[in-house]
């Protein structure tokens, strides 16, 4: 007679789910600034939610929930900038960037809790490397660190960053978790070796180090990855920001950038080819971006909160440790 | 059981009204149709149930809560508000305040 089989790993299958998380906590992409004109309202559709985002005449932008906490009406369907606030096209109350109710014009007496609180959820809004980031956590509670500075977007003397953006269905958690997993590298991309690689974890930071040096990248919360490309004293950098549309659904987005090197130089070539090595365009190399290979998983997987791992898998389970303190009030949830 | 509750219109004119069960004063002013509008619906947002309770019975009601306290202080810059003004929808109508006296309160 056979042994009796452990169950639960052979009928996890039926109770997976694809993305079994809540939305993350953290700062995340919204747009970029270019793309937002002081006086203009645009409705967009990320974290799982419609906001309207506007700029007022003061250059602050202000991502704000829908729904007008008078009675009801969409901001950002007939509502309109009034200097720095939005106002509401129903009985024009307006709010600030930050939420608060600052004019009501047929009111004698503004109801106390104006002054008080804000009575419209809006989001931490910073602009930085050209972009506008928003701050998000599910009680609305206020950021818990800065982002960090990043040289290659915000000084001189680099390129102008190439762009590039795409989307995939799966939580934003899974797309980052391929940066600790060295060992996909080598099997769905077809790199020579699985090059080695260490995390280190720091509060909400994470730090890789893939092929001893060849590639460091530096993970900011869940929405900001800044991954540095080095190769015979030549650095590429890779800023990628992805950020939930849904609970289902990522946005990818990223930057390339390095110095500004002579055209023609040697310098120049190397970064080029790091560049096109990211996104798995360069020539001569068998290994294949993430665009070929990595859609592939990630659009058909499941979670599995108790994966099957081998000697060989590395930093996963740490990494998804880290992870958790991105989901406050999901610390024991077993789904995750 | 019903509780009395003896109301002063603006007019000055005397309301000797019956409510039942623990229901706010303000929906009984309102109801009563004694020149209480309450607005807003008891968030202390509008200030329109402003009442004057009776001096000898202001010490048996619950004190003021904060968001109360605001509103008060807000239509303060445009009406009298006195020690024994109260916002009515902060009042619930238990049988202790059977015969309560108040005086229907200026609104901006």
């Amino acid at each position: 007679m056979n042994a009796p089989v452990k169950l639960q790993l052979l009928l996890d299958a039926q109770r997976l789910e694809r993305n079994p998380f809540p939305i993350p906590t953290g700062w995340f992409f919204a747009d970029y600034s270019e793309n937002l004109a002081k006086g203009e309202v645009r409705n967009i559709n990320f974290l799982n939610q419609e906001w309207v985002m506007f700029r007022g005449e003061n250059g602050k932008v202000g991502i704000s929930d829908p729904y007008c906490p008078h009675l009801g009406a969409h901001l950002g369907h007939g509502g309109t900038v009034v200097g720095d606030h939005i106002r509401c096209t129903f009985h024009h109350w307006e709010y600030d960037a930050e939420g608060f109710c600052k004019h009501i014009p047929y009111a004698k007496v503004m109801p106390p809790i104006c002054k008080k609180q804000p009575v419209l959820r809006t989001l931490p809004v910073v602009e930085r490397y050209g972009m506008i980031w928003a701050w998000y956590h599910p009680e609305a509670a206020d950021p818990q660190w800065e982002l960090p500075a990043i040289p290659e977007m915000e000084e001189p003397g680099y390129v102008k960053p190439r762009r590039w953006s795409g989307a995939v269905n799966t939580a934003i958690q899974e797309v980052a978790e391929n940066g600790v997993d060295n060992v996909h590298l080598k099997y769905l991309h077809g790199a020579p070796i699985v090059p080695p690689t260490t995390a280190t974890f720091d509060r909400h930071t994470m730090q890789i180090n893939i092929g001893m040096g060849y590639i460091i990248g530096d993970m900011y919360g869940p929405g900001l990855n800044v991954m540095r490309f080095t190769k015979d004293g030549v650095t590429a950098t890779m800023v990628s920001y992805s950020v939930p549309i849904t609970r289902d659904r990522t946005a990818m987005n990223m930057s390339f950038t390095y110095k500004d090197y002579p055209q023609g130089s040697k310098e120049r070539a190397i970064a080029e080819h790091l560049v096109a090595h990211s996104i798995g365009e360069a020539e001569g190399e068998s290994s294949a971006g993430f665009e070929s290979v990595d859609m592939i998983v990630w659009n058909n997987k499941k979670y599995r909160a108790k994966p099957l791992l081998c000697d060989g898998d590395g930093q996963i389970i740490k990494y998804r440790q880290w992870f958790k303190q991105f989901y406050p009030g999901f610390e024991n949830s077993e789904k995750i | 059981m019903a509780v009395e509750v003896l109301v002063t219109d603006r007019d000055g004119k005397g309301h000797a009204l019956e409510a039942g069960g623990a229901r706010p004063l303000m929906e009984v002013l309102r109801e009563a149709n004694v020149g209480v509008e309450g607005t807003c619906g008891g968030a202390c947002a509008c200030g329109t149930c402003h009442v004057y309770v009776g001096s000898a019975w202001a010490d048996k009601l619950p004190p003021r809560s904060e968001d109360e306290q605001m509103m008060l202080e807000a239509i303060a810059e445009l009406v009298e508000v006195r020690p024994n003004s109260r916002l009515s929808c902060q009042i619930p109508l238990g049988e202790e305040l059977s015969g309560i006296s108040i005086e229907i309160g200026p609104v901006p």
